[in-house]
């Protein structure tokens, strides 16, 4: 089953185009990450799907129904800029959204207190957030989200601004929820969670999609790079793009080796073999996303 | 499941329940009635003047004395007249003085009212036919005591009085047992011939009244010696001062006429008044909350979950609340002082809360009063959705404050002065005054098709205002950064684009 669907959406404001005929789907149980740079589209699909905005032209369906208030039962929501209301406790805040989403009081209590307890912060349920460290704010947040064990789960940015702990404790829920069953859908320009985290992902630039798919679908995109250490140089094997030397020892030289588009390394020690290539070292270094993104979406907005 | 428009509602009034300002603002209207008639006790205190009269003749004080107490009984009878016709006690003696109420009590007429009994004997009659829970009458307090002068004074000459009576009626005197002197007045014996000036000291600005009476008495005096020194048999001049006119009064009785129109419109004054305040605190309260959850980033989180008209309405609805709970506290304390208190607070308070009788007047001051709160919150509501700080809301609050509340104070003025003058009128169908103004009028009686008129005027007026201004409110709900200028608020009137 799909649990997010966005068929052919753009959002125009003015004259400005901030989402353009994006489509995706993500499936039921999924983690999906959603990347872009600052300003590629992602807050603005994100907040159409929530039915904050509405969008210019296409479709959206989430969890097979039409974007509005009536799912809030079944979603939860961390935007990218969090804020708290001061002055109420943090099992209040809690409760208030749970109650928002559709609980009843109870419920949400008694959702907010376990959650609370998990976060470390059992004792801290009666303070006010204005009393409460950023740290334990954070969480609060966090709880505010999940408190209705919601089917799809859409964090906006959801590693900004957090303390290393707060990370690894996001992360956490993160997967806890995903084994729970429920979909989780997360925007980030950090690539490195999306690396430990994403089933599948999306690349967004200018509002466009650049690309979805799975990781290893991803990487080969890009050029298959290997590390090698021979006696010859490898640039006349077949399938090489280039090759860098790197350094020389005992008469054995090291290569950067990139192949030609969906070149296989498998192909090039085939061939190493059947030469008689003498090789001593044959190393396949996996891209990262990070080189992903760079590639696909562009030099700069690759930054973190 | 509850109703995420109430949620909104309650959260909204729990946080505004939660400050200082509301229990103090709650709490000042009763208090303020509590202390009102301790401080009107201590204020009515010091309200007899004590004048000193030193008069080596011995001719011209007993008179003066005898001017400022038949000066009293008249003020006695005029209290005591007016008592019988609010309590409608004529009946206990038609005949008497005190129950015709037409004219002006001559001297003579006073003369008899003193002879007859005075108040007591008055009083008595009155008791016999009054209900049991008839307020007692309550005298007033003479203007003025004659106190006795001191022998040493009595004999002094002018300027030896010029040396000791300043420091007496200024009380700079150091005799803690000497009584404290409001007037010194000193006749000289020939004062008829003219030659002599009457002397007055005093503690301050001399009393209209009390001269009036020194003039008056030292006049006759003087007439009387020049009509004998004419000629004139002392029994024809003295006839001749007691030629007087008599003058009837016509006026409407206790309680109607200009009095009926300003003790009927002091309650919707008060609510219009109250409105104001009320709505100016509520407002600024709810507007703070709304920067805050600006300011916080908390407003996406929440537009997850609820509609922004629902977000819009929760507020509304929660800063109404806020509202009317003031109010009614208020407005209930008013009630108990009322029932609780006697004298001038109980008077004011009893007939001030009739109009509520009337179940039209109570039901249009009810819907002008949610009409006018609905009206300016959703003002406040919007500038705090285009406000990032509260030094950002000054910006558009200043000019909006200036154009609702500088009329109010001309307003009460007009509806004390004519209700039903034009100028009123006019402002009775301007939208954003027509709940203060009409609030105002109710109490002194509104033609029904005005209050129809101008209330279905303001409901139409209102609901353009939420389409509108919920147009603004929606689409600067998550928009940042530098204000919203006037063209843009436009824009987004007619559109309603969203960022």
């Amino acid at each position: 089953m799909t649990a997010l669907l966005l068929d052919g959406v753009t959002k125009d404001f003015g004259d400005k185009r901030a989402v353009d005929a994006l489509s995706f789907s993500v499936r039921d149980g999924e983690v999906f990450g959603f990347l872009g740079g600052n300003g590629a589209g992602k807050t603005t699909s994100l907040r159409m799907v929530l039915d904050i905005i509405r969008p210019t032209s296409g479709r959206i369906e989430i969890l097979g129904r039409r974007p509005g208030r009536e799912n809030s039962a079944d979603l939860g929501f961390l935007p990218e800029e969090r804020g708290l209301y001061r002055t109420m406790t943090a099992l209040e805040t809690i409760t208030y959204f749970g109650r928002l989403k559709g609980m009843t009081r109870n419920d949400a209590r008694t959702g907010g207190k376990a959650l609370l307890d998990r976060f470390g912060l059992g004792g801290s349920a009666n303070t006010k957030i204005e009393k409460l460290s950023k740290g334990m704010a954070q969480k609060v947040q966090l709880a505010t989200a999940i408190v209705n064990a919601p089917r799809l789960l859409i964090l906006d940015e959801p590693f900004s601004g957090l303390d290393p702990v707060n990370q690894g404790l996001l992360e956490e829920e993160i997967m806890r929820l995903s084994r729970q069953g429920s979909t989780i859908v997360f925007s980030t320009h950090v690539m490195q969670h999306a690396e430990r985290l994403c089933d599948r992902l999306l690349l967004l630039a200018d509002g466009r999609k650049k690309f979805e798919g799975t990781q290893d679908e991803a990487r080969a995109t890009l050029p298959a790079r290997l590390t090698l250490i021979a006696r010859e140089t490898p640039a006349s094997l077949p399938g090489v793009a280039s090759a860098t030397r790197l350094d020389e020892h005992d008469g054995w030289t090291g290569w950067d080796v990139r192949l030609e588009p969906g070149g296989d390394p498998g192909d090039l020690l085939q061939a190493c073999t059947e030469r008689g290539f003498a090789l001593r070292r044959f190393e396949q270094s996996r891209p990262s996303l990070h080189d992903v993104f760079i590639r696909i979406v562009g030099g700069e907005e690759g930054q973190q | 499941m509850s109703n995420p428009i109430f949620l909104v509602a309650a959260r909204e009034f729990r946080q505004i329940a939660a400050t200082r300002g509301f229990w103090i603002t709650l709490l000042i209207i009763p208090i303020a009635l509590a202390i009102a008639p301790i401080t009107a006790h201590f204020m009515q205190k010091d309200h007899t003047e004590n004048v000193m009269l030193i008069d080596p003749s011995g001719q011209a004080a007993p008179a003066i004395a005898a001017r400022i107490e038949l000066d009293h009984q008249r003020q006695l009878l005029q209290s005591l007249s007016r008592y019988a016709e609010s309590h409608d006690l004529d009946r206990a003696d038609p005949r008497a003085v005190w129950a015709h109420h037409d004219h002006y009590y001559s001297d003579a007429e006073v003369q008899a009212f003193v002879a007859g009994g005075g108040v007591k004997h008055a009083d008595a009659a009155m008791r016999r036919v009054a209900p049991p829970d008839t307020k007692p009458f309550e005298a007033p307090e003479p203007d003025y005591k004659i106190v006795p002068t001191p022998a040493r004074l009595a004999a002094s000459d002018p300027a030896a009085l010029g040396r000791v009576l300043p420091a007496m009626v200024s009380h700079a005197t150091k005799d803690p047992t000497a009584q404290p002197i409001n007037y010194a007045i000193y006749i000289p014996a020939d004062f008829a011939s003219g030659r002599a000036p009457v002397q007055v000291w005093s503690d301050g600005p001399v009393a209209g009244d009390l001269m009036g009476v020194l003039q008056e008495t030292l006049t006759r005096a003087m007439r009387l010696h020049f009509l004998e020194a004419q000629g004139v048999r002392p029994e024809m001049a003295e006839a001749a001062q007691r030629i007087a006119p008599m003058i009837a009064v016509n006026r409407p009785l206790p309680g109607k006429g200009h009095e009926q129109v300003m003790i009927r419109s002091i309650l919707p004054l008060l609510v219009s008044y109250l409105l104001f305040m009320s709505l100016m605190l509520s407002g600024s309260w709810m507007l703070q909350g709304t920067v805050e959850e600006r300011s916080n980033k908390l407003i996406e989180a929440v537009l997850a979950c609820v509609s922004p008209g629902q977000f819009m309405y929760g507020k509304l609805i929660g800063t109404i609340a806020v509202g009317l709970t003031m109010v009614a506290v208020w407005v209930f304390a008013a009630i108990a002082a009322a029932f609780a208190t006697q004298g001038m607070i109980a008077d004011i308070l009893r007939p001030a809360l009739e109009p509520l009788t009337q179940p039209s007047v109570a039901l249009a001051m009810i819907y002008y009063f949610l009409a006018g709160y609905v009206m300016i919150s959703m003002i406040f509501l919007t500038i705090g959705a285009m406000s990032d700080s509260f030094r950002d809301a000054q910006a558009y609050l200043s000019p909006v404050m200036l154009i609702i509340a500088m009329p109010f104070a001309i307003i009460a003025q007009m509806v004390v002065r004519d209700p039903s003058s034009m100028g009123v009128r006019i402002m009775s169908w301007i939208p954003i005054y027509t709940p203060f103004t009409m609030l105002a009028r109710l109490g002194a009686g509104v033609p029904l098709w005005e209050v129809i008129g101008s209330g279905l005027t303001l409901a139409a007026f209102i609901a353009i205002e939420v389409i509108l201004l919920g147009r603004v409110f929606r689409a600067s709900l998550l928009g940042a950064g530098s204000k919203p200028s006037l063209a843009h608020i436009g824009r987004l009137m007619r559109r309603g684009e969203s960022e």
